[in-house]
């Protein structure tokens, strides 16, 4: 199948071209102000390049950080009414709790709590009153709002309340945009409602988005189907990312993960991409990016969404170093480094300097570098490695020595052997392992529920969390057939009784065939 | 003293070091606590020592499983709530409120109702860290009946209890609170000022924000706290705090001891050479070894920081490829009598062997 991966970064957009497992083509461009001309410029590169015609590519993936840009950056963000279904729970804790001043001002437009939701036992917590919802829908009719999150205690276990409140708000407010906590997050309600706050705020600008890309392809003539890289490495079609724009916050460093897998074939490793500013360093189980386990703060906002373990240090090509090479960053020239490094005719020392004195790199003009002392550019080179050494150390799942994979546009800066890693291996087209990560990324889902294995045994219990998983996939465009379970996480409750388990599971598997799109 | 809403991300981290691994995730009780502090103003403070001797003294906080407030969120009026169901069941006022465990989150609760109420609290807990049954409260073990107390739930649903014994009580409460959604707010111990003199574990509670503003301070290699953290605990009614380990998270799984499911974490010590540390998890930290040799057991305090940021790690949260260090405390004196030991020491907790302090092994 002829593929084509796009990963939209802050700084630069990279495209790759893929027929199956083989890549014919690579392109690395600055990302223009106009998202739309970086991507057609990116399509007409790689598809002269690879020797393709439009109308034979099967299928385009993109990754983007825009969604997470906006948050971090408080723009393109629109205010929402946020309706929790918990009372008599929770009074003193409204929707918008222990959110920073600024983004609460933002998307901060009205909120209300009524009774209704469930226990962790599935009886109910509250019967719905139907009477304040009413209410609360009535008032935001009245009110300029059309973005709306919803969320209700425990409706990962079910979401009955959440659907109830729903289909009244769609019935009173038909141009109303709305996010219900349980499509989006597991259990931990505070986190589950700050997350479908702000997927319901950035909806609009989802909108926008995907209509960009969608434009892309058709000015240059692609009628194939889009698809937008999420958190986790899986894939979801464009019409979901109109609903669920949350779910890419982390998809950057995760492609370059896959796409480091997928550059090298190696299913346990450790990646290091190095940037322009730091060097973000990630670990590959069984394929796929080790996830982290810690709450996830977003611009400053609590959420529970999965996301790759990454660990970012301020080692990157740009990376200012000192005048006796004994100190790197965290101060980078970033995107100016082609006019502020030494080689480019700037006065900066950086470390892609460095890298072109001792001769590794082939850039610029080397004679700038010319008379720079040996033990600054191997003081310097010292700095690096042991930087980076330290920082593998400590990602190193289980004292397990591992090989190091090196990606991104920085990947060059790295010639000796790191003491840290089995092997230092520097694959063929690292610079665009993002944009292959995207083209090679399959489909995904995760579901989590709080259980007893007394009253439903591990097996059923499995089953069922599976079921849930599977349907988020086949959701997100997934093909049922191909789907696999991936991951399964049991965490014993504590102090509860014995058997209480709180079970995750994700699957993974091909895009469902449709409009050309394959396995 | 008064503790006010600056002083909770503090109170709260101490706490947390003290729960030994247990006594749920602070957030959520922080929060909600903040919110009562900034509403009523800050809690006073007063010294056991400095109530009258026939005050009147109660001890409040939550039973159940923390991990359902996720959830099945606390209401700010709960625990005021609870109080004046406590107040009119027994028909007098409180004087003063004494907290079941400064571990975990139940460090915030009394804080919570004496803000709401304007009432003190009293600086001291009964267990020093975390536990998990009623009757292993000084309290209890000082021969205070539970009852007559009351439990509330989150609809404002109130229960009274007359159980003397405090076993059996503890079993009355759990299945109340698993009836009720999973969390209750119990008051209960009542007792005057002279009982809980002789019952409370003094000076906890300033002692859990000491030890918070110290890891506060000190965010940086565990290593570098092992020193300041010594320290502090000396002359303290705890025993001697020593790091006892460094090293990653290399399995958690779960084995059967005592026929209860309990977890357990192997730490490869940091520099690859040498034995791993086993630490037996249920609920809390319960026993640390080195191949046979005990390290480190129930009643005494067992703490894993996370290596980098000498911040406490929830036993939850303990996951493969943590890099940790672990810290061993000697238990409050209180417990290492043999009659605490039959309640608290790791026999009861199912394991086959005595009580070894871990003060003997620190020179």
């Amino acid at each position: 199948m002829l593929r084509i991966g796009i990963d939209v970064g802050g700084t630069h957009t990279d495209a790759a071209l893929l027929d199956g497992d083989r890549l014919l083509a690579s392109t690395k461009a600055a990302t223009s102000a106009n998202v739309v001309t970086g991507i057609t410029d990116a399509f007409d590169a790689v598809l002269a390049d690879g020797g393709v015609t439009a109308d034979a590519v099967e299928c385009v993936m993109i990754g983007t950080t825009q969604f997470t840009n906006a948050v971090i950056e408080r723009r393109e963000l629109a205010p929402v009414a946020a309706i929790r279904i918990g009372l008599p729970s929770g009074k003193g804790l409204p929707p918008f709790t222990d959110w920073p001043g600024d983004i609460a001002q933002a998307i901060g437009g009205m909120s209300f709590m009524v009774a209704g939701g469930y226990l962790y036992d599935g009886e109910l917590l509250a019967p719905l009153d139907e009477g304040a919802i009413d209410e609360a829908v009535a008032q935001i009719a009245q009110s300029p709002l059309r973005n709306i999150a919803i969320a209700s205690a425990f409706s990962p276990l079910n979401a009955g309340p959440e659907e109830f409140v729903a289909e009244k708000v769609r019935a009173a407010i038909p141009d109303a945009s709305i996010s219900c906590s349980h499509t989006i997050g597991g259990l931990g309600l505070l986190e589950r409602e700050n997350a479908a706050i702000l997927n319901a705020s950035l909806l609009p600008f989802a909108g926008r988005v995907v209509a960009s890309f969608e434009d892309a392809l058709v000015q240059r003539g692609l009628t194939c189907p889009l698809y937008i890289s999420q958190n986790d490495g899986t894939l979801m079609d464009a019409g979901f990312v109109r609903q669920f724009p949350a779910l890419t916050f982390a998809s950057g460093p995760t492609n370059s993960l896959r796409g480091a897998w997928k550059l090298t074939g190696l299913e346990d490793a450790i990646v290091v991409d190095i940037g322009g500013t730091t060097s973000d360093i990630g670990v590959l189980q069984s394929g796929f990016p080790r996830e982290s386990y810690n709450i996830v703060d977003i611009g400053g906002v609590r959420t529970n969404f999965r996301m790759p373990d990454i660990l970012a240090i301020g080692v990157g090509g740009g990376s200012v170093i000192s005048p006796d090479g004994s100190q790197i960053g965290p101060h980078s020239v970033g995107h100016r480094l082609t006019s502020e490094g030494l080689i480019f005719g700037g006065t900066q020392l950086t470390l892609t300097d460095i890298a072109a004195a001792s001769g590794a790199l082939k850039l610029g003009d080397p004679t700038r570098v010319g008379d720079l002392p040996r033990e600054v550019v191997k003081q310097a080179q010292e700095t690096m490695h042991s930087m980076l050494n330290r920082a593998i150390d400590s990602m190193r799942p289980g004292g397990r020595k591992l090989p190091v994979i090196l990606v991104g546009g920085g990947a060059g800066l790295v010639q000796n052997t790191l003491d840290a890693a089995t092997e230092v291996i520097i694959p063929e087209n690292s610079g665009t392992a993002n944009a292959i990560g995207a083209a090679i990324a399959q489909i995904g889902g995760e579901a989590e529920q709080m259980l007893s294995y007394h009253q439903t045994p591990r097996e059923e219990a499995l089953a069922k969390v599976t079921a849930l998983a599977e349907q988020a996939a086949v959701a997100a465009g997934g093909d049922p057939a191909s789907l696999k379970v991936t991951d399964v996480s049991e965490t014993p409750v504590p102090y509860m009784d014995e058997g209480a388990m709180r079970l995750r599971v994700k699957v993974v598997g091909a895009l469902a065939s449709k409009e050309g799109a394959a396995k | 003293m008064k503790i006010g809403a600056d002083d909770l991300d503090a109170l709260a981290l101490g706490s947390v070091f003290l729960a030994t691994g247990g006594g749920g995730d602070p957030y959520i009780p922080k929060l909600i606590t903040a919110r009562a502090l900034e509403e009523f103003g800050p809690a006073t403070i007063i010294a056991a020592d400095d109530l009258a001797d026939d005050a009147f003294v109660c001890a409040i906080g939550s039973v159940g499983a923390p991990t359902v407030s996720l959830e099945l969120l606390p209401s700010i009026d709960e625990a005021a709530g609870a109080l004046c169901a406590f107040e009119e069941h027994l028909g007098r006022k409180v004087d003063a409120l004494a907290a079941f465990e400064i571990g975990g989150g139940n460090s915030l609760i009394p804080l919570l109702a004496a803000a709401s109420r304007n009432i003190p609290m009293i600086d001291g807990d009964g267990m020093g860290r975390a536990l998990p049954e009623a009757q292993m409260m000084t309290y209890a073990m000082a021969g205070i009946a539970p009852t007559p107390s009351v439990s509330y739930d989150y609809r404002g649903n109130v229960r009274h209890f007359d159980c003397p014994d405090p076993l059996e009580y503890e079993g009355i409460i759990r299945a109340c609170a698993v009836e009720s959604g999973g969390m209750i707010t119990t008051v209960e111990h009542p007792m005057t000022g002279a009982k809980c003199k002789s019952a409370i574990i003094p000076g906890t509670l300033s002692f859990a924000l000491q030890l918070g503003h110290l890891l506060e301070q000190n965010r940086g290699p565990a290593q570098a706290i092992a020193a300041p953290l010594a320290d502090l605990f000396e002359g303290t009614i705890y025993g001697p705090c020593r790091m006892v380990f460094a090293g990653k998270v290399s399995t958690k799984s779960s084995r059967v001891v005592g026929g209860y499911d309990v977890g357990e974490a192997i730490v490869e010590p940091q520099d690859g050479g040498g034995e791993p540390m086993t630490i037996t998890i249920k609920n809390e930290y319960l026993l640390a070894q080195i191949g046979e040799e005990i390290v480190a057991s129930v009643p005494d305090l067992i703490v894993i920081v996370d290596a980098e940021t000498s911040i406490p790690i929830n036993a939850e949260r303990l996951r493969y490829g943590q890099r940790i260090a672990v810290f061993a405390i000697g238990a409050p004196g209180v417990y290492q009598t043999p009659e605490a030991l039959t309640v608290v020491g790791p026999r009861y907790f199912g394991f086959d062997h005595d009580y070894v302090p871990f003060s003997q092994s620190v020179t």
